[in-house]
């Protein structure tokens, strides 16, 4: 029925969202297209699994962990690794982080093998019936903490010192000096936060779809997707996008087929790149 | 020969969104002459340059070269045409030698063949001063240098008209005598020279008409002296004075 | 110290007139391994071509390799075309499409030129998987079985050679210049007249051809692929990896990149099968951060003296 087909779109919709802003958020101020991004993504739902799992922890109480632990993952990444090609070429810091990926996903394939996994609670199945419209209270859970941690990070960036300053880098390097920060802290503190978010938006993916040491590809496609749509480096913009993802995936699937989603989505994806690379805000970062 | 209106930019209007980095602006070249563009920071005069080599497609308005308009010309046709540019920010090819740099509006802003294009280059750098700096890269030479470097590869391509941005900035008296020297020669040549300039000892000295532009707007035109005196001028300078 | 240029062309030719005569006396795995390995320098060689010339990065030209490899495989399985011109057609189409693809992704920069190639690639992947009736679809193209291992060591050193010869060629003429100074600056080599949309297009159909031809002898070599076979994105990563660990935009660069790494991965894969790609993870790592310029330019700054 279209109205649940839309509402599905919606309510994944809300949660792509989520995905992507810690992506564009890096590109916004680093300028660089964060390969990694995928595994932080992966990292947090496994943070989530194994939380679960080992410790029984409830996974929506263990997303503050995931924050944490992703921020300091990535805050570290950029000080010690990829800070050291940030006035290199953009190819450079595109070769670092697909390597840097490339580890992380294998490793992970190591310890952890290439099972797929699910985190499901008790209350997993249960759901809301509202005018003939079925929603799964996870679904509904993950969107609204989705579209917290998007509206959280977009008040820190415009209400808070520290989000000034990062603020003020993404429009030049000097920007963050002329707020009394280094530049390489406003990076590192960024990335961290790119990371995090990312990871939180993978522990709640993990509650409805597979979690397994590869699934950061797609989601990184669904990213580029998002924030070239969107605008590269336009928070609004990649909420947007993400809602314009979700329903389109709903709707292809319901009344294509499901193959047809990637073609799709790569035919947008291009022809955006092409007419219209600022996004359909034109307030995305082109250079 | 056209020596009248060897470049004439009509009523060229440029935007960036809401910004209007030019407004109806109108120039006139004529052939030999050396004129300047002075104006506070932001107001076009890059632009302007960027427009009349090509770089940008104005709003509105025209760029006629020798009769032909060339308004929405690639960059590299309106090169080999016979107007070259120099950037404020210079853009060398960091892994190619000087002379291979200079090779470069050798070989395709005059078309020549690899062999004349190394003799030309050999004596392009001759004439600025880098001869002995041929085999080098530009990372290995002195900022001076590299301002000289660009200038010549300019030159290389067989320029009728030449467009120079603020190829002054940041050098010493000492230095700055040097480049001008080398501009009065460049113009004995048959040059045309079009050049923004910040330095205004330079402009005054070398210049035979100065135009003004203020927030992408012309608002003075005229020999040095009548410019230096302009109250308007004085205003959008905000206490710049010819020293 | 400077090698003189003589001994440089004496050790090239050496190697050739070796290479050429060695299966007289190696066979079975061997030769079938530097076969391999003549398609990685082909391949790396093919991306060195654009990449380490106009420093375009493509993220996605694996689509030229599995477009050769569908069109030769599509002309010879459906239409009964003989090996040569089937493979000759699909490496003028890789190159066309190519030059069809530049023109509106080449006015895109640096990142989202990588990215709208990979996005190309990804695309062409899923579009041999759904268009099913012609290219088999997840089933793969079955082409007929031709075992002789001599014949693919000398086509692929063949393409190797005419690979190498393009990139001298980049080195020493004119169009080459024009392409490294895109590479360096390319507004200022507009500016001085370089009509750099046209170079641009010209080395990256160039460059396309050459994979093309690499991927139509794959068909044949391997006689069975599929769409994740031939337009996996880890082989454009090893073909980046390989021309960077080499050593971008340099005519050695390729070869050494691609033998190195070729050998490392074939002993990797028989020791360790699941961290091969963690040690090509850290390769590329340890490329990017300390030796960016490759191995060609390592040797290079050491060891002779530069001006």
């Amino acid at each position: 029925m279209f109205a649940q087909v839309l509402l599905n779109g919606v309510l994944i919709g809300g949660i792509y969202a989520s995905v992507a802003v810690g992506f564009s958020l890096i590109f916004g101020v680093l300028r660089i297209v964060n390969i990694v991004h995928g595994e932080f993504i992966m990292l947090g739902a496994f943070i989530t699994y194994w939380l679960y799992k080992l410790m029984g922890i409830d996974p929506f109480l263990s997303l503050p962990l995931t924050f944490f632990c992703l921020y300091i993952f990535g805050f570290l990444l950029q000080r010690y690794v990829i800070n050291k090609i940030m006035e290199a070429p953009e190819i450079m810091s595109l070769l670092l982080t697909f390597g840097l990926s490339l580890i992380i996903a294998n490793i992970a394939l190591l310890a952890w093998k290439g099972d797929y996994r699910l985190v499901n609670p008790e209350y997993a199945g249960a759901h809301l019936n509202l005018a003939s419209l079925t929603i799964p209270y996870i679904r509904l859970s993950t969107f609204l903490f989705a579209l917290v941690s998007v509206a959280g990070l977009q008040l820190f960036l415009q209400r808070t010192d520290i989000g000034r300053a990062i603020r003020a880098t993404s429009q030049s390097k000097d920007g963050a000096r002329l707020q009394g920060v280094s530049p390489a802290l406003i990076y590192a503190i960024t990335f961290g936060l790119g990371a995090a978010v990312a990871g939180v938006a993978g522990s709640l993916l993990s509650l409805s779809f597979s979690v397994f040491p590869a699934m950061g590809g797609d989601y990184l496609l669904f990213s580029f997707f998002i924030v070239v749509v969107g605008g590269m480096g336009h928070l609004p913009g990649a909420l947007a996008g993400g809602f314009i993802l979700g329903i389109l995936q709903s709707l292809i699937t319901n009344y294509l087929s499901a193959g047809l989603t990637y073609i799709i989505m790569f035919c947008i994806l291009y022809v955006m790149l092409i007419v219209r690379p600022t996004g359909i805000f034109g307030k995305g970062i082109v250079e | 020969m056209i020596l009248i209106g060897l470049l004439k930019v009509e009523r060229v209007t440029k935007n960036f969104g809401d910004l209007t980095a030019l407004d109806a602006v109108d120039v006139t070249l004529d052939k030999g002459v050396i004129l300047g563009m002075i104006g506070p920071n932001g107001s076009g005069k890059t632009t302007l340059f960027n427009v009349i080599s090509g770089i940008y497609t104005p709003a509105s308005g025209q760029v006629h070269y020798r009769g032909q308009t060339i308004t929405r010309k690639r960059p590299h046709s309106i090169c080999r045409m016979g107007i070259a540019r120099t950037f404020q920010v210079v853009l060398p090819f960091s892994q190619m030698t000087v002379l291979e740099n200079v090779m470069i509006g050798a070989l395709y802003g005059s078309g020549l063949s690899l062999r004349e294009a190394k003799e030309k280059g050999i004596e392009v750098l001759e004439f600025v001063g880098l001869k002995d700096k041929i085999h080098t890269v530009p990372d290995n030479i002195t900022t001076h240098d590299r301002r000289r470097l660009e200038l010549a590869r300019a030159l290389s391509t067989d320029p009728e008209i030449i467009l120079l941005d603020e190829t002054m900035a940041g050098l010493t008296p000492t230095e700055i005598e040097e480049v001008l020297d080398l501009l009065r020669e460049v113009n004995k040549r048959g040059i045309t020279i079009f050049m923004v300039e910040h330095i205004m000892k330079a402009v005054m000295t070398l210049c035979e008409k100065i135009i003004v532009l203020n927030y992408g707007q012309k608002i003075a035109e005229g020999a040095p002296q009548e410019v230096a005196e302009n109250e308007e001028v004085i205003k959008a300078y905000l206490g710049d004075r010819y020293v | 110290m400077k090698i003189p240029v003589s001994a440089k062309w004496w050790a090239a030719i050496a190697l050739v007139i070796l290479m050429a005569l060695a299966p007289l006396r190696i066979s079975g795995y061997s030769l079938r391994f530097i076969t391999f390995i003549f398609m990685w320098i082909g391949l790396a060689a093919s991306l060195n071509l654009l990449t380490g010339y106009t420093g375009y990065l493509d993220f996605g030209h694996v689509a030229f390799f599995g477009i050769g490899a569908y069109i030769t495989g599509i002309l010879m399985l459906k239409l009964g075309i003989p090996f040569f011109p089937a493979m000759f057609i699909g490496a003028i189409v890789s190159g066309i499409t190519a030059v069809v693809v530049g023109i509106p992704t080449m006015r895109l920069k640096g990142a989202y030129f990588a990215i709208g190639m990979l996005v190309f690639a990804e695309g062409l992947k899923h579009v041999a998987l759904e268009l099913d009736g012609i290219t088999g679809g997840g089933n793969g193209l079955s082409l007929p079985i031709y075992t002789n291992y001599v014949f693919f060591y000398y086509i692929m050193f063949s393409t190797v050679l005419l690979a190498i010869g393009i990139t001298y060629w980049f080195e020493r003429s004119k169009f080459g210049l024009a392409l490294m100074a895109i590479r360096e600056a390319e507004l200022a080599a507009e500016v001085s007249g370089v009509n750099t949309f046209y170079c641009k297009l010209i080395a990256f159909g160039i460059s396309a051809f050459i994979a093309g031809i690499v991927g139509g002898i794959y068909a044949y070599w391997m006689s069975f692929f599929y769409p994740g076979d031939v337009f996996n994105v880890l082989t454009t990563v090893h073909m980046i990896i390989m021309a960077f660990l080499g050593g971008a935009g340099t005519i050695l660069g390729p070869i050494i990149g691609a033998t190195f790494l070729a050998a490392i991965e074939e002993f990797l894969w028989a020791e360790f099968k699941y961290t091969y790609l963690i040690t090509v993870g850290f390769i590329v790592v340890v490329v990017v951060l300390y030796i960016p310029r490759g191995i060609v330019g390592l040797i290079r700054e050491k060891v002779f003296a530069r001006s």
